[in-house]
């Protein structure tokens, strides 16, 4: 692309703006299915951005989008893991503020365009699980990349993908009865079931 | 002869969806299925969880993250960590980071063809140097600064409006983003403009 350096041991990395406009949606969109509110999207877009640039030298052309799964999810898992060990710790009253942050249904819709039913079932499922099947159902990966994204061996990503689907699935109708049928019991437990 | 004697694994249901069994246990499987309404149900199942999935791709990036990603460069701190930031020079196209490792560079010059008028790109031109000599200066504060993040007081000038991403990108630069850049060059001194 630019011609610039003359020796052969630097190499030439795509503009930096190139790299935003061709990964941002990507990584963004991944984030945000993830952890189901646009502020912790953005959050982990731009920190997933900022490793990449970081560790640019380093980056082997060809499993860029493998690396930006990799590092998207991986700040994901340990922004959950954070926040549980906050909850454990129990702090004051200000940690009240990291669960108040969800969105109204038409935000997320207006946002992703994802059903916001959905977008709820898949927020409800362990983050273990919700990489699994996000990783497998939204990015389109397959078994092999998902182990070696998420570091877990093929029999793992088989039984997440598995019981993510499972719990997704009464997830939804739960929240949608009717929706999917074969399931009689009616949880009137969960909150924000679209009235708008 | 006996035509299942077992159901078929979780695992193998979830990888008979997704097209990830094998010619040998695919057939094996679609024989079973064939004999057996309860795991059809359970593919079934699979099925539609993952189609619900399925639905819309595309997520719309909001703008002034982008933008944010875009001036990553000059708000992130730079690799080579071990022996300081090694050095770090700004051209008008582009960025060159040195250390220990070598060197390696960033073009920042815009990808789409000029289509804006001359004095235009030298305002931009203007624009990206003085953001470079900006985040080197920050860059070249925190290191002699004696290991304590925010002591710069600059929290205070960075606006009530500005949103908390204070693990990734020193206070400083992030009014950079946010207002305009002739108002943070007074306090970062050292840094300088072009």
């Amino acid at each position: 692309m630019t011609e610039s350096a003359p020796s052969p041991e630097v190499w030439v990395a795509p503009t930096w703006e190139q790299v935003v406009r061709d990964h941002s949606a990507r990584v963004y969109r991944l984030a945000y299915r993830l952890s189901g509110n646009p502020q912790d999207a953005e959050d982990l877009t731009q920190e997933t951005f900022v490793r990449v640039f970081r560790s640019l030298a380093d980056f082997s052309p060809g499993t860029f989008e493998g690396w930006l799964h990799r590092i998207t999810t991986n700040l994901f898992l340990d922004m959950v893991r954070r926040r549980q060990r906050i909850r454990f710790d129990a702090l004051p009253e200000d940690t009240e503020r990291l669960p108040g942050r969800a969105p109204s249904p038409e935000q997320v819709y207006a946002d992703t365009h994802l059903d916001p039913q959905i977008q709820a079932a898949l927020d409800a499922l362990s983050p273990e699980f919700r990489v699994a099947v996000v990783l497998c159902d939204i990015e389109g990966l397959t078994y092999e990349e998902i182990a070696a994204t998420l570091g877990i061996k093929l029999g793992t990503v088989r039984s997440r993908i598995h019981r993510g689907r499972v719990q997704l699935r009464q997830a939804l109708a739960h929240l949608a009865p009717g929706r999917v049928p074969a399931s009689e019991d009616d949880a009137v437990a969960l909150p924000g079931r679209g009235e708008g | 002869m006996s035509i299942a004697e077992s159901h078929l694994a979780q695992e193998a249901i979830a990888a008979l969806v997704d097209g990830e069994l094998a010619a040998g246990p695919a057939a094996r499987a679609a024989r079973h299925l064939a004999g057996c309404p309860q795991c059809r149900m359970a593919v079934q199942a699979q099925r539609e969880a993952k189609e619900a999935l399925h639905g819309s791709q595309q997520v719309a990036v909001p703008g002034d993250l982008v933008s944010r990603l875009c001036a990553i460069p000059f708000t992130a701190d730079v690799p080579g960590s071990g022996g300081g930031l090694g050095s770090l020079s700004a051209g008008p196209r582009g960025l060159t980071v040195q250390d220990g490792g070598g060197s390696w560079e960033v073009d920042l010059g815009p990808q789409d063809p000029p289509q804006r008028p001359d004095h235009a790109r030298w305002l931009r031109r203007g624009f990206v140097g003085a953001l470079a000599g900006l985040g080197a200066g920050v860059a070249a504060l925190a290191l002699t600064l004696p290991g304590s993040p925010g002591t710069g007081g600059s929290g205070t000038t960075a606006g009530a409006e500005v949103r908390q991403h204070t693990e990734v990108v020193p206070p400083v630069v992030r009014t950079v983003t946010v207002g305009a850049p002739t108002t943070t060059t007074a306090f970062t001194g050292p840094g300088g403009t072009p």
